[in-house]
């Protein structure tokens, strides 16, 4: 995995080179993306199968945001892994795609999470497809050196997505499933709750079901730890025109989860607002 | 037609919609451009004919809460509530941001026809503003929550008094949620609007099953994308029979067959909307592939093709 810059996003249509099952309704597809400017740990893509410049469906009309779950330089571009759930039309098409398709593809978007400050351990804690977005942030602060421990919660086994790799990064992983059938029968914000109870500085960063980062900040909040959280809000563009991702704020008004975000501190978030 | 095929600089590109000077027929329809400045990475502005920036109100507004959107077969659904800074930021920052040579037609909307008026005041003899929009899909409060646009006596209200308060172009945006379109296009032709453009998104509703409500917090919103697009091709026709204002076609055009449909049924100009979401390029593109349609048919001007549409059979 490369540490690039996060250039400005690119319109390109992406081929595909593989899409993996991952069991469940997991999938993991990788794209060859001519011209990838790199991105940065929090940052998404939006994603909608077929090639540029012909209108080939409309229904569904919209593309779908996607974490980009990590990227490896290739010939003339970069191969962008993406991590995802097969659960409506949008993803089944996405998961219908062969090898040597193209799908469309803008990005990177979004604003990325912040670094921990030095002698912070940064605690990782994701549910579901939320884990998409927290394997390049634990691997590249591993890759520095940082304290980082990861936190990764799912229904039951069959849904955990990615487990081999955050593995592979030789980092603290603990894992909760709902059913049991993987790690400790728990809600991956319990493993929170006791990951924090060493007293030493650390920040938290969570993604996942809007409940669980609710959550997760209350509980960040309790122990005094401050709490990154990235948002998953319904849009239809990603680059802050359509307005349809508004996240209300506890100060009042609304931010934009593509442009303002997807990462913010949990602080700010009116979590009773948010749909 | 049987015209000798031309090539596409042989063609041209221009259109008036109602005084406002268009380098091209494609402008980009309110609300679904931002301010501009948001598509500058994707296009290049000035390649469009024009973009009619986002509603404007006299204060800011923040919107509705979430959710503000939905998916619908070839559709979306919004209830955003026009969202906007506010017709001062927008002269005062969000203007000064376009390049030079980007014709602007900025869009009013409020609830009162006083403060519709006010707005318009606010903008008239703003140097970079080409014309004013009227979005008269606005509930009328006082009228208990009726469309300015679906009550023929407060349309000519609206109209008249937006009319009388700037000597700027005046388009008129009509709401697809009537009986009788041609009817409310007579009404801004009799009072004095300079074009009108058509149609607004049509309102829709969505249901999550599970939970059993409404899927946007505001329970109703606005259909629009491929979906309103033989709607919006309908009304545009039957609007160019009943006036002889230059109308803008809008709803759902994908490409620059869709944008050429509209023409040839009356259209002088076309706004593209939720396409741009999907492709922030797609006006662009549009804008090329109409002077392709026109040369490869002997249009030596694109607005030839406005109202070319042959007699159906009998």
């Amino acid at each position: 995995m490369v540490d690039a810059r996060v250039g400005a996003p690119i319109r390109v249509a992406a081929k595909v080179v593989a899409l993996r099952d991952e069991g469940g309704a997991n999938r993991r597809l990788t794209l060859h993306v001519e011209g990838w400017p790199g991105f940065e740990p929090g940052q998404f893509v939006m994603l909608s199968p077929g090639p540029l410049g012909e209108v080939t469906r409309s229904d569904p009309l919209l593309p779908r945001p996607m974490a980009v779950y990590r990227q490896e330089r290739a010939d003339g571009g970069a191969r962008v892994e993406i991590l995802f759930k097969r659960h409506g039309r949008g993803t089944a098409l996405l998961a219908g795609c062969l090898p040597g398709q193209r799908v469309r593809l803008l990005g990177p978007l979004g604003r990325p999470f912040p670094a921990p400050v030095e002698g912070e351990r940064a605690v990782l804690v994701a549910g579901g497809t939320g884990i998409a977005s927290i394997l390049e942030l634990a691997s590249r602060l591993a890759a520095r050196g940082r304290a980082v421990q990861v936190l990764l919660g799912a229904r039951s086994a069959s849904d955990l997505m990615g487990e081999a790799d955050f593995e592979a990064l030789g980092i603290p992983l603990e894992i909760a499933t709902e059913d049991g059938s993987r790690g400790r029968r728990a809600l991956v914000t319990e493993l929170l709750e006791a990951a924090l109870l060493d007293p030493a500085p650390a920040r938290v960063y969570a993604c996942g079901p809007t409940p669980m980062m609710r959550r997760a900040a209350e509980i960040a909040a309790a122990h005094g730890r401050r709490c990154v959280v990235s948002l998953e809000n319904p849009m239809a563009c990603g680059f802050g025109v359509c307005l349809g991702c508004a996240a209300p704020l506890r100060r009042g008004g609304f931010a934009l989860v593509c442009r303002d975000g997807p990462v913010f501190d949990a602080a700010e978030i009116d979590w009773e607002g948010l749909a | 037609m049987s015209a000798a095929p031309l090539r596409p600089e042989q063609v041209d590109p221009r259109v008036d919609l109602g005084g406002i000077a268009l380098r091209n027929a494609v402008l980009t329809a309110s609300g679904t451009f931002g301010y501009g400045v948001e598509f500058a990475p994707f296009l290049d502005l000035r390649r469009l004919g024009g973009f009619v920036a986002k509603s404007l109100t006299l204060e800011p507004r923040h919107g509705n809460p979430p959710r503000r959107i939905a998916e619908a077969p070839s559709g979306m659904l919004n209830a955003i509530s026009l969202e906007n800074v506010g017709v001062d930021a927008f002269v005062r920052d969000k203007l000064p941001a376009l390049p030079e040579g980007v014709t602007v037609v900025a869009s009013v909307f409020e609830t009162e026809v006083e403060r519709y008026v006010e707005v318009v005041k606010r903008l008239t003899g703003v140097g970079r503003i080409a014309g004013l929009e009227v979005n008269a899909s606005c509930p009328h409060v006082k009228s208990g929550g009726i469309e300015f646009g679906q009550n023929p006596a407060l349309l000519a209200q609206l109209v008249r008094a937006v009319r009388r308060a700037s000597a700027l172009p005046l388009l008129v945006k009509l709401s697809p949620n009537v009986t009788d379109i041609g009817e409310m296009a007579r009404v801004c032709e009799g009072e004095g609007a300079s074009g009108i453009s058509l149609i607004n998104s049509v309102q829709a509703m969505e249901v999550d099953v599970e939970s059993r409500r409404p899927v946007l917090s505001n329970v109703l919103g606005g259909l629009s994308g491929p979906a309103i697009r033989p709607i919006a091709l309908r009304m545009v026709w039957q609007a160019s029979r009943a006036v002889r204002l230059p109308l803008c076609g809008v709803g759902g055009i994908e490409s620059a067959a869709d944008a050429v449909k509209f023409l040839l049924c009356g259209a002088t100009a076309v706004q593209v909307g939720t396409s741009n979401y999907l492709n922030p390029a797609i006006a662009g593109e549009i804008v090329d592939g109409i002077v392709a349609y026109a040369a490869r048919h002997g249009f030596a001007r694109v607005a030839d093709l406005v109202g070319a549409l042959e007699a159906p059979p009998r």
